[in-house]
C-alpha cells in the first residue's frame, strides 16, 4: 500500500498530469469502501422491511462516495455528475419507498 | 509529501474509516431505529471529510467543487431521507396517529382501521 501511495504521488511531473500510475489513494479509498457494501447488502437481505430500507439508504451514501473517488481517481472530472446524480436519486427513490412502506408493504 | 497532502489523506482515510464502521454499525445493530442513527455519520462526517480531501488534493475548479456539491446533496438529503424511514417504520408499527384537527380526518384513519 505504501509504494501505491508514491506511485500516486508522483503524478504532477513537469505541470503536466501524469496518469500512468495505475493506482492511486482515491482508487484504494473506493476499494476499502466498496468493502463497507458487504454489511449493506446483508442488511437488505434480512429483517424487517423498513430495515432493510435503512441498508438501501446507507449502501446509496457508499455508492455516491465510490463514484466520487473513482472518478477522482481516473482523472475523469466529468464522471463527478454521476455521483451527485445518484446521491439526489437515491433521495429520491427512498423517499418513494418509505412513503410505499408507510402505507401499503 | 507536502503537509497539505499529508492532512489530505488523514482526512481521506478517516473518511472511509467512518464510512466503514457505519455500515457495521447498521448491520450490527437491532432495530430500525438503532440502525437508522448509522447512517448520519456517514453522510455528516465521513462524506464531509472525503470531500474535503478531494478538495485540498486537487484542483479545485475540476474536482473539488463537485466533491463539495455531491458532500452537500448527502449532507441535506439525509436527514429528510431518516425521517421518512422512522415515520414509516412508526407507522407500520403502531398505525398513523390520529390528528388534531377536525378538518384532517383523510386516509390516516383508514390506514389505522386496516392496521386492526
Amino acid at each position: 500500500m505504501v509504494v501505491w501511495f508514491t506511485l500516486g504521488h508522483g503524478r504532477h511531473v513537469g505541470g503536466r498530469e501524469r496518469s500512468d500510475a495505475l493506482v492511486n489513494e482515491w482508487l484504494v479509498a473506493a476499494l476499502a469502501l466498496l468493502a463497507g457494501l458487504v454489511p449493506c447488502g446483508v442488511v437488505c437481505l434480512r429483517g424487517e422491511p423498513t430495515e432493510r430500507l435503512v441498508g438501501l439508504s446507507m449502501a446509496g451514501t457508499i455508492d455516491a462516495l465510490v463514484l466520487l473517488l473513482l472518478a477522482v481517481g481516473y482523472r475523469r472530472g466529468i464522471y463527478l455528475d454521476l455521483a451527485l446524480a445518484l446521491a439526489l436519486l437515491t433521495f429520491a427513490g427512498g423517499l418513494v419507498f418509505a412513503r410505499f412502506l408507510e402505507r401499503w408493504g | 509529501m507536502t503537509p497539505r497532502e499529508v492532512v489530505a489523506t488523514a482526512l481521506l482515510v478517516f473518511g472511509v474509516g467512518v464510512e466503514l464502521a457505519c455500515c457495521l454499525g447498521v448491520l450490527v445493530m437491532r432495530g430500525v431505529y438503532d440502525k437508522l442513527h448509522y447512517t448520519s455519520p456517514a453522510t455528516t462526517i465521513g462524506a464531509v471529510a472525503i470531500a474535503a480531501a478531494v478538495v485540498l488534493r486537487e484542483s479545485v475548479v475540476t474536482y473539488g467543487l463537485k466533491a463539495m456539491l455531491v458532500a452537500l446533496a448527502l449532507l441535506i438529503t439525509n436527514p429528510v431521507m431518516s425521517h421518512a424511514i422512522a415515520r414509516a417504520a412508526r407507522i407500520r408499527r403502531h398505525g398513523a396517529w390520529t390528528a388534531q384537527e377536525k378538518d384532517a380526518e383523510d386516509e390516516t384513519v383508514e390506514v389505522e382501521v386496516d392496521r386492526r
